[in-house]
């Protein structure tokens, strides 16, 4: 087995539960789809941090700023040279979005806990309700990086290129048959359906095993590099529908197959969607492997 | 929205938000199991609403009693959702044994009424909106309306 390109960015439950008590150096976050999740019980010590209400502006379509971001991680008592370890429901899909969130602002050490909540539980491991408190630090955060964040017209400029696109929806909202995911409320729907032109689509989850740990390394550069043809030097950049399925891509490629440089989309399908005037593709990718093998 | 949801929104309105989420996670708790007769519907993947990021299936019925006509309102939600154990709980709660037009009448923004849109933000709340929707529909489909 090689190991991913960036084995420290990836922790394991046993090393989560032997730092658990380091509140002094480690901060656990827990990251949820779900609201309440968290409140039925999480990790000893371990913070609640909600993609939504914590992490988006409430008015505008952005992640929160700066200030505000530096409140957030005052209030958890959070210093810029604490180790975060975050993990969450549903093979961490949200905890790599706050994750994601998190080195935008140069948070230096950043982990996931590999499996998530489901494997924690499926392990037996302890949970509480507790919710701990921590005595306010004063954070100072950089400007947001905007080299892990893809804007429309660097998107646009990006396909004109020829560059990298990784599609990581359905593949019937890739085809373009339906407009919003399957599961989700046809309010969230795009007037146009189907994929930036040159896109590969890779559903998000195919990086994930059924107890929502990673893929090897193997099997992902089978995935990505040998099936989808993907060169890890190339300018790489992942969307979804809003963002959010797209930052476990993007975490995937970036640090478990070493990715150059790779940036998600935030803006996405409900963006790029609704945009007056930027081309759509319909259909099935026309020269992946995976279709005429 | 009927008496007891008013009820049900008033407690919600009346308590700091720590204390909204504690409400939520009991009626997640109280949420009643799918009667027997609908398991096999379930497995089948019949009732399902697929609007929402959830497991949720509604299995709504409507029947004759004492020349009233009631709603009977069955739904189960597996897996680790207790959001939307506690909001469609909350509906079960209040319109199971009401009347089809109470369930017609049900406010569309029911978690701005709640007092409960800023703890679940924006994207939840269209989820739900595929539910309540499909629950509206599947009980005037089913009292022939």
């Amino acid at each position: 087995m090689s190991e991913y390109a960036h084995p420290e960015v990836l922790v394991s439950t046993d090393w989560v539960a032997k730092h658990l008590a380091d509140t002094e150096r480690v901060r656990v976050i827990e990251s949820n789809e779900d609201v309440l999740l968290y409140a039925t019980g999480h990790l000893h010590n371990a913070v609640h941090v909600d993609w939504q209400t914590d992490l988006q502006d409430p008015d505008v379509r952005d992640y929160i700023g700066q200030k505000p971001f530096e409140a957030l991680c005052s209030r958890l008592g959070i210093r810029p040279d604490t180790t975060l370890v975050f993990y969450g429901d549903k093979s961490n899909w949200w905890a790599t979005y706050a994750f994601w969130t998190f080195k935008m602002f140069g948070h230096a050490d950043c982990r996931v806990m590999d499996g998530g909540r489901a494997k924690w539980e499926a392990e037996g491991r302890t949970l509480t309700t507790e919710v701990p408190k921590y005595d306010s630090t004063d954070y100072s955060a950089e400007k947001p990086d905007p080299s892990i964040r893809a804007f429309r017209d660097d998107v646009l400029a990006h396909m004109q290129d020829g560059g990298a696109l990784v599609d990581v929806r359905s593949p019937a909202e890739y085809i373009g048959e339906i407009s919003h995911a399957p599961h989700d409320p046809a309010s969230e729907a795009a007037l146009r359906a189907g994929h930036i032109p040159g896109a590969s689509n890779v559903p998000w989850s195919r990086a994930a095993n059924a107890d929502g740990t990673f893929k090897s390394r193997e099997d992902l550069e089978a995935i990505y590099l040998e099936e989808q043809d993907l060169d890890p030097k190339a300018e790489t950049i992942a969307y979804c529908r809003i963002g959010e399925r797209s930052s476990h891509t993007w975490f995937v490629l970036k640090y478990l197959l070493g990715f150059k440089d790779v940036r998600n989309y935030d803006g996405s399908w409900t963006e790029w969607g609704n945009l007056v005037g930027v081309p759509v593709e319909k259909g099935e990718p026309d020269d992946d492997g995976d279709l005429d093998d | 929205m009927n008496a007891r949801l008013q009820e049900i929104a008033d407690e919600l309105a009346s308590v700091p938000r720590d204390l909204q989420v504690e409400l939520l996670l009991e009626h997640a708790r109280q949420f009643p199991p799918l009667p027997d007769r609908y398991q096999a519907a379930r497995d089948a993947g019949l009732g399902r609403v697929h609007e929402c990021q959830a497991e949720v299936y509604f299995f709504p019925e409507v029947t004759e009693a004492e020349g009233a006509r009631v709603v009977r309102l069955h739904a189960d939600i597996p897996g680790h959702a207790p959001t939307q154990r506690a909001l469609v709980g909350i509906l079960i709660d209040a319109y199971d044994g009401a009347t089809p037009g109470e369930v017609a009448a049900i406010p569309d923004d029911l978690l701005r009424q709640l007092g409960v849109s800023q703890l679940l933000g924006p994207q939840r709340q269209r989820g739900f909106a595929g539910v309540l929707a499909r629950l509206k529909h599947g009980v005037a489909e089913a009292a022939g309306s």
